[in-house]
């Protein structure tokens, strides 16, 4: 279990918080979406876990010891991120890019070993994107590519996964794809998933737990059919929203 | 096909050194030039002292192997910086090593006669890249964008100061400077052939150790800390590393240009980016290319051109060609 607590951040020389005392925590074999509009603080807490910052308050725990602290190689080993697709400047192969992923378990003087190939030929299989082992990183779609990198986090072997809007540039398909094989990591690795995501819908039918925040503020935490609603909506994006209650899930749709 | 590619690079500096053996204003056969090798390390032929062996060991040899030093200095420097600042088209002096080299050439020339040229050259080398580190240092984190911005003031800043010395000093002196900063390997001898040898153990075999981090850190500063990267730590090691091959290779050969920048680039295009092959490959390469430009250099015509003029008469219509012909691909991207 990863538990966030107390967590509060400020840039330096700035007096007010863009984090005022954030605490949950996030299940093995669950997702778990952080939901927000921009500007909420939704990024800001992100960078936080994954150590890009240090919290000027609070505690980042995983199955009872702080991870705050660690080192990037001890956290690496901890923690993975699948960052948003982006084109790299040399064009890499697709299993170059997924042995990337190996780094943290290497010497700074070692390449990687037999072992470590084994490892991300596996993850590429798991992904479903063994097909483009040899294709070029710069390529391929932006679908395939967030496919690469969450191939690389789980090369990584860490319990927690971290993802920074996963379907942020992608068409509605290759969302569908892309939140569907998340899903089936969490259950079948057993692995703390936490993301960020846009989409309340989305969001909703996806995720285990939603953790709302506006304002650097926790607004709403728990399972997506008991905290999504017209209110909800209202307080945080400022639009009026009809929630539809459908197969157990809470959809909303704009008011027009 | 990648993998006879790769051999086929990795032996070329051992043909290359062979041709350039024999060939020269003095006629040694191909055949002889082995002989000659092979009796020196097991005494086969027991030759004697003839003209033949005399040219090889006293004056080709530490030449070729000069050069070739030279070369995989540059050219795995260029690889390293490349990766690091994630750009294709950065070159080893990019923080400021030639202009910082010129000027301790120019100063050692022009005024300080009595003091040993190449250790000066090599000292402001180093100076030139430190202080442009130390300019880019904000609140403890170097940045890549202002690495290089600081690069190219520390650059302006020595060139500016060469242009004094060069404006001060009489013509003759003037003269030296000039044939000096062109590049040159016409003055080879088995000392700068050791020294060479030390910039090479101390510099470029580290980086060959830590090639594969590249990849990681090519990536961003972000990402490959976010897989477990020290990245501060290890950018500065590959900074010092590449510093240290440069300086040492630019203070005995002067300022040569092209090399660390287009192999690598010709070697992306014909092997892939991986590192862990274009590290060694980048190596090999930039050995051969720098034997070959060499032995033009000294045997087009009846006295030595100054290589740097070859690399970059070779050079610009190289890179025109592959620009040309690999069209976008061939800028990495």
């Amino acid at each position: 279990m990863l538990e966030i607590k107390d967590l509060s951040f400020r840039h330096k020389g700035v007096k007010e918080d863009l984090l005022k005392n954030i605490s949950f925590n996030a299940q093995k074999g669950q997702i778990t979406t952080i939901l927000g509009p921009n500007g909420s603080g939704k990024t800001t807490l992100f960078k936080c876990i994954v150590g890009f910052w240090k919290p000027s308050k609070g505690d980042i725990i995983y199955e009872g010891s702080s991870i705050r602290n660690l080192s990037y190689s001890k956290r690496a080993k901890i923690l993975s991120i699948v960052p948003q697709e982006h084109e790299p400047p040399f064009p890499y192969s697709v299993f170059e890019v997924v042995l990337m992923g190996r780094a943290s378990h290497l010497g700074i003087f070692s390449t990687p070993s037999k072992r470590d190939y084994e490892i991300a030929e596996k993850c590429l299989e798991i992904v479903g994107i063994f097909h483009l082992k040899d294709k070029s990183y710069t390529k391929i779609s932006g679908g395939e590519r967030q496919l690469t990198l969450i191939a690389r986090a789980l090369a990584q072997q860490a319990p927690i996964m971290l993802l920074d809007e996963p379907t942020s540039h992608l068409d509605f398909r290759n969302q569908i794809v892309i939140l569907m094989k998340i899903k089936e990591i969490a259950i079948n690795n057993s692995l703390v998933i936490l993301m960020t995501l846009h989409d309340p819908n989305m969001a909703g039918i996806f995720s285990d737990k939603l953790i709302v925040i506006n304002s650097g503020l926790k607004i709403a935490e728990g399972k997506p059919h008991e905290i999504i609603s017209e209110g909800l909506i209202k307080k945080i994006y400022g639009v009026e929203v009809i929630k539809i209650k459908f197969d157990g899930y809470n959809l909303i749709q704009p008011k027009i | 096909m990648k993998g006879i590619k790769a051999i086929i690079i990795s032996l070329s500096p051992l043909a290359v050194a062979w041709f350039a053996l024999f060939f020269g204003a003095y006629g040694v056969s191909p055949l002889m030039v082995i002989k000659i090798l092979l009796d020196e390390t097991f005494h086969l032929f027991e030759f004697g002292d003839i003209p033949e062996k005399a040219i090889i060991f006293d004056i080709r040899l530490p030449r070729v192997l000069l050069a070739g030093l030279v070369g995989a200095a540059l050219s795995c420097a260029g690889v390293t910086l490349q990766g690091i600042f994630r750009n294709p088209l950065v070159d080893p002096f990019i923080l400021g090593i030639s202009a910082g080299a010129a000027f301790g050439c120019a100063i050692t020339i022009g005024f300080l006669s009595f003091l040993p040229l190449q250790f000066i050259a090599f000292i402001f080398a180093t100076l030139a890249v430190m202080i442009a580190y130390a300019i880019a240092r904000f609140q403890g984190e170097v940045s890549r964008l202002p690495l290089i911005l600081s690069g190219i003031i520390v650059s302006a800043f020595f060139t500016a100061m060469v242009s004094i010395v060069k404006f001060l000093v009489d013509p003759h002196k003037l003269q030296s400077i000039v044939y000096w900063l062109m590049g040159s390997f016409s003055l080879s001898d088995w000392r700068a052939v050791k020294i060479s040898l030390i910039g090479f153990l101390a510099g470029v075999l580290p980086i060959f150790l830590m090639r594969w981090r590249l990849n990681v850190l090519s990536m961003g500063d972000e990402e490959a800390k976010a897989l477990g990267v020290n990245v501060r730590r290890e950018r500065i090691l590959f900074i010092a590393f590449s510093t240290f091959a440069v300086a040492v290779a630019t203070s005995l050969s002067g300022i040569i240009g092209w090399v660390g920048l287009m192999v690598p680039h010709l070697l992306r295009m014909l092997t892939g980016p991986d590192h862990k092959t274009l590290v060694p490959l980048s190596i090999s390469a930039g050995a051969a290319f720098m034997i070959a430009a060499d032995t033009i250099s000294r045997t087009l015509t009846s006295f030595d051109i100054p290589v740097g003029i070859i690399t970059a008469l070779t050079g610009a219509p190289f890179f025109i060609y592959l620009m040309k012909r690999g069209g976008e691909e061939a800028w990495g991207k």
